[in-house]
């Protein structure tokens, strides 16, 4: 019941922040934070064993009486929607304040509150009607905020793009729910057990999949996550996709699955990863190249779900629970660091005006906190220890290895530990890079000379979201019971104690976090003992090297990204140096979106072709309108004499 | 008695192929006026005891098709001082043959619809569709908004047959609602008649192309 208080006074608080946006700034972010902590609480409060707290007033909206519930896979996902939400919200008070963006800030609040009450919503309704309606205004509220910035053409265009495949998603799922309502005679949700139902996962997966950001469907991410305010993107990477994720793995759990479905989330899965990252590596705008990320860490997801659903038809709980534990700890885990990542992205926006990376570098004296904590993030993203990324995606491993010693699906088990680690690797290389190239060296270009730190609101956001990635890092044991409850509620049956693994992880994370922060302030120590000269770096002999001299992302990426120059397709312009003595030249690469070139545009001119071809029916000429209407009676009485009769 | 009604369904259906094939817009308003004359006379011709309300009705229905409409047209034709379809989209032989051809393929298909016992010996429902199609047909091959509103009569006429075979079933009533949007349907037209004289100078609907976005 104190679950059921804590989320009433969390609406409350959300709706008293969208009626305080425009007048009370403070208040209503007051307000909002307010709304994160209450449902931040709900959901802890369920997820330590709580029970679920399930409410049925008797009331009903379009026809279908309200149902909300909070068991513990829908506590998983509001937590993480509370603490992004309550983060964001915060650090938007210094990144997109009203005396910088006027009437878009407050527009930015309102909206905000309106996301938050939305995906809650969806989140806890029980009803597919419900659940459509609240899919329906998540997709209206992120592309509000999208599009926060109305007089940025970027953010218009990505904000239509961002509503099109939404809506493409939506179809899918308004498919999905009528035919599942229509098969089991009602809108309520809840386990089927029903086997005919099965093939309308496939629905789901499409509609999730696209929300999701699963390559190919992942074509709207890029430009709406590059292109929204950064706080906006934090949310829409760290909880929109993850809604997408939530749909899966709800109704992976809920109903029937085809036969082949596991191999095909799995194959998903390793497509976005490999892909996603592959991407990554070829951008060169900062918060497009975080956008890329999202669809490889939804890849590791699927990878974790794809194995947890084969070893559910395997009949092998032992590694299914780790991969599933290591699936849904990573839905967490990303999107911590990732609204970290953007966080720090958009404070470093902010600060230089530009998103460029070729021209920034040098931040880390500038703007030591953002760069401390976008190196924290970018450490935890590409699963180094002793941060929560490593620990998700070793429980992935240590199941797949398991799967590999039970000998079912051995060889498919081995090959995605393959590509995932081939996958970590080269997220390690492409954050090597953005740290390297924006935080390291020196400043390309005046925007990054001149650059400020991020103000005391952006800082604590960030700080928190950090936090929590050092604490998952550092009691993977602690986060384990949490993970596990969701993982039985899925499983349909207990699950294992914590895993010695996590015990070990933990101690050797405490370990080397230790051993890190002393060598820290040993080298601290030093420092300040022996001072610090400036020096040119070893430059070959020539003596006068320029900042523009360093590597650039692109030149930094080049053997990496010519590993996969069949997919990115880089457009190469300008001619390369010829000669000894060679003449001032320039080249520039540019790498489009694949998937969006070669199939979505194509397809789109199609439609509109087709589209054209029925606007030029209409011409304003009766007689051939009338001529339209006999046809069309002529082809339905055809239709019912022949092929009506059953 | 069905000889006498299959007799006047065959006029009616004569009828429409005189209101394809004339040129001039009078004798086509006089063929749409006929018809619906002949019409009007089919539900005494169909029940054997008359009440009150269905001579009052046929009666209504002969007089509004038979005179009234066919009056308020031909006003509207001097009116606009136009007599003639001067260029149909089909020309007037051509109109006549699928006209004809019409009529046979609603033989034809009526044979394969299942009907009550009662009605497979009338030409009820073969007329009813040949004079819709009829209708349909005058509507696209003219240009002029009178002759049009001929078609939508000569139309209205084979739905009001469809009507007669559901009499026993469909209370007058809904006949006296389908006569009624009819009469209202013909002053809009009317009204539009006017309207489109004013703007153009003149009745053909093609100029209304102009007015597409």
């Amino acid at each position: 019941m104190t679950a059921g208080w804590l989320l009433a006074g969390a609406s409350a608080a959300l709706v008293t922040a969208g009626a305080l946006a425009w007048r009370w700034a403070r208040a209503s972010v007051a307000a909002t934070l307010a709304a994160c902590g209450a449902a931040a609480a709900a959901a802890l409060w369920t997820l330590t064993g709580a029970g679920t707290w399930d409410w049925q007033p008797g009331l009903a909206l379009g026809g279908q009486p309200i149902h909300l519930q909070l068991d513990p896979m829908s506590a998983f996902f509001l937590a993480l929607l509370a603490t992004v939400g309550g983060a964001g919200s915060w650090f938007a008070r210094g990144y997109w304040s009203d005396r910088e963006r006027g009437s878009s800030a407050a527009r930015g609040r309102l909206w905000w509150a309106a996301f938050l009450l939305s995906v809650g919503w969806l989140l806890l309704t029980r009803n597919g009607l419900h659940f459509l309606l609240g899919w329906e205004l998540l997709a209206i509220t992120a592309y509000f905020l999208i599009t926060l910035d109305r007089r940025d053409p970027e953010a218009r265009a990505a904000g239509w793009l961002y509503l099109a495949a939404s809506h493409t998603a939506t179809l899918s799922l308004f498919l999905f729910f009528a035919a599942l309502a229509s098969r089991t005679g009602t809108w309520e949700l809840g386990p089927v057990r029903d086997p005919a139902v099965a093939p309308l996962f496939w629905l789901a997966l499409i509609g999730f999949g696209i929300k999701g950001a699963v390559w190919p469907g992942h074509v709207w991410l890029p430009s709406a996550h590059a292109s929204a305010p950064s706080h906006v993107s934090a949310l829409l990477s760290g909880v929109a996709i993850k809604i997408g994720m939530y749909g899966l793995f709800r109704f992976s759990e809920w109903l029937p699955l085809p036969a082949q479905a596991g191999w095909v989330v799995l194959g998903l899965g390793l497509a976005s990863g490999v892909l996603g990252v592959a991407f990554a590596l070829a951008q060169h705008d900062l918060k497009r190249l975080l956008a890329y990320h999202s669809v490889e860490n939804i890849g590791i997801i699927l990878i974790g779900l794809g194995f947890a659903i084969l070893a559910r038809q395997y009949g092998q709980p032992a590694w299914g629970n780790l991969v599933l534990a290591g699936g849904l700890l990573h839905v967490w885990n990303h999107g911590l660091f990732k609204s970290l990542l953007f966080l720090g992205a958009g404070s470093v926006h902010h600060a230089t005006g530009t998103r460029i990376m070729s021209q920034l570098g040098g931040l880390w004296r500038s703007m030591p906190w953002t760069a401390s904590f976008f190196a924290l993030g970018a450490m935890a993203i590409a699963g180094l220890p002793p941060l929560n990324g490593f620990v998700s995606e070793i429980l992935i491993y240590v199941g797949l290895f398991d799967a590999f010693a039970s000998g079912h699906p051995a060889y498919a088990a081995v090959g995605s530990a393959v590509l995932l680690g081939l996958t970590g690797a080269l997220a390690l290389a492409c954050f090597s890079k953005v740290v390297g190239v924006v935080f390291l060296g020196a400043p390309r270009t005046a925007a990054a000379a001149h650059a400020h730190e991020a103000g005391p609101e952006q800082r604590t956001a960030m700080a928190v979201l950090a936090g929590l990635c050092v604490i998952i890092g550092l009691l993977p044991a602690g986060a384990w019971p949490l993970v596990a409850m969701v993982a039985a509620q899925w499983q349909g049956q207990p699950v294992q104690n914590t895993p010695l693994l996590l015990t070990y992880l933990g101690s050797l994370h405490l370990a080397l976090g230790c051993a890190g922060v002393a060598a820290a302030a040993l080298l601290m120590a030093r420092l300040r003992r022996v001072g610090v000269r400036r020096a040119p770096t070893w430059d070959c002999g020539y003596a006068a090297p320029q900042a523009t001299m360093q590597y650039t992302a692109g030149s930094y990426a080049a053997t990496m990204t010519g590993w996969f120059r069949w997919i990115l397709r880089p457009q190469r312009h300008g001619e390369p140096v010829h000669g000894i003595f060679a003449q001032p030249t320039r080249v520039t690469e540019h790498t489009g979106e694949t998937v969006m070139q070669l199939a979505v545009e194509p397809l789109a001119r199609a439609v509109l072709l087709l589209g054209d071809l029925a606007r030029r029916m209409q011409h304003g000429r009766v007689q051939a309108y009338v001529l339209y209407i006999l046809v069309g009676v002529a082809f339905i009485a055809a239709l019912a004499l022949h092929g009506g009769a059953p | 008695m069905t000889d006498t009604l299959n007799l006047l369904i065959g006029i009616a259906a004569g009828l429409n192929l005189l209101a394809l094939a004339s040129s001039r817009l009078p004798s086509m308003i006089r063929a749409a006026a006929l018809q619906g004359l002949v019409l009007g006379v089919l539900p005494l011709l169909l029940e054997d005891d008359w009440s009150v309300l269905l001579v009052a009705m046929a009666a209504g229905t002969a007089l509004a098709k038979g005179f009234v409409i066919p009056s308020l047209l031909r006003r509207a034709m001097h009116a606009a001082s136009i007599d003639r379809e001067v260029e149909p989209l089909i020309g007037f032989v051509p109109s006549l043959l699928l006209g004809a051809l019409a009529t046979i393929l609603a033989m034809l298909l009526s044979r394969s619809l299942p009907l009550l016992p009662e009605h497979s010996r009338t030409l009820l429902l073969p007329g009813a569709l040949a004079t819709a199609i009829c209708g349909a047909l005058l509507i696209m091959a003219r240009t002029k908004a009178i002759s049009q509103v001929c078609g939508y009569l000569v139309l209205e006429n084979g739905a009001y047959l469809f009507g007669l075979l559901l009499l026993r079933s469909t209370p007058l009533l809904v006949e006296a609602g389908i006569l009624l949007d009819l009469t209202v349907g013909i002053f809009v037209i009317g009204i539009v008649v006017d309207r489109i004289q004013r703007e153009f100078d003149s009745l053909d609907t093609r100029n209304l192309t102009e007015l597409h976005e």
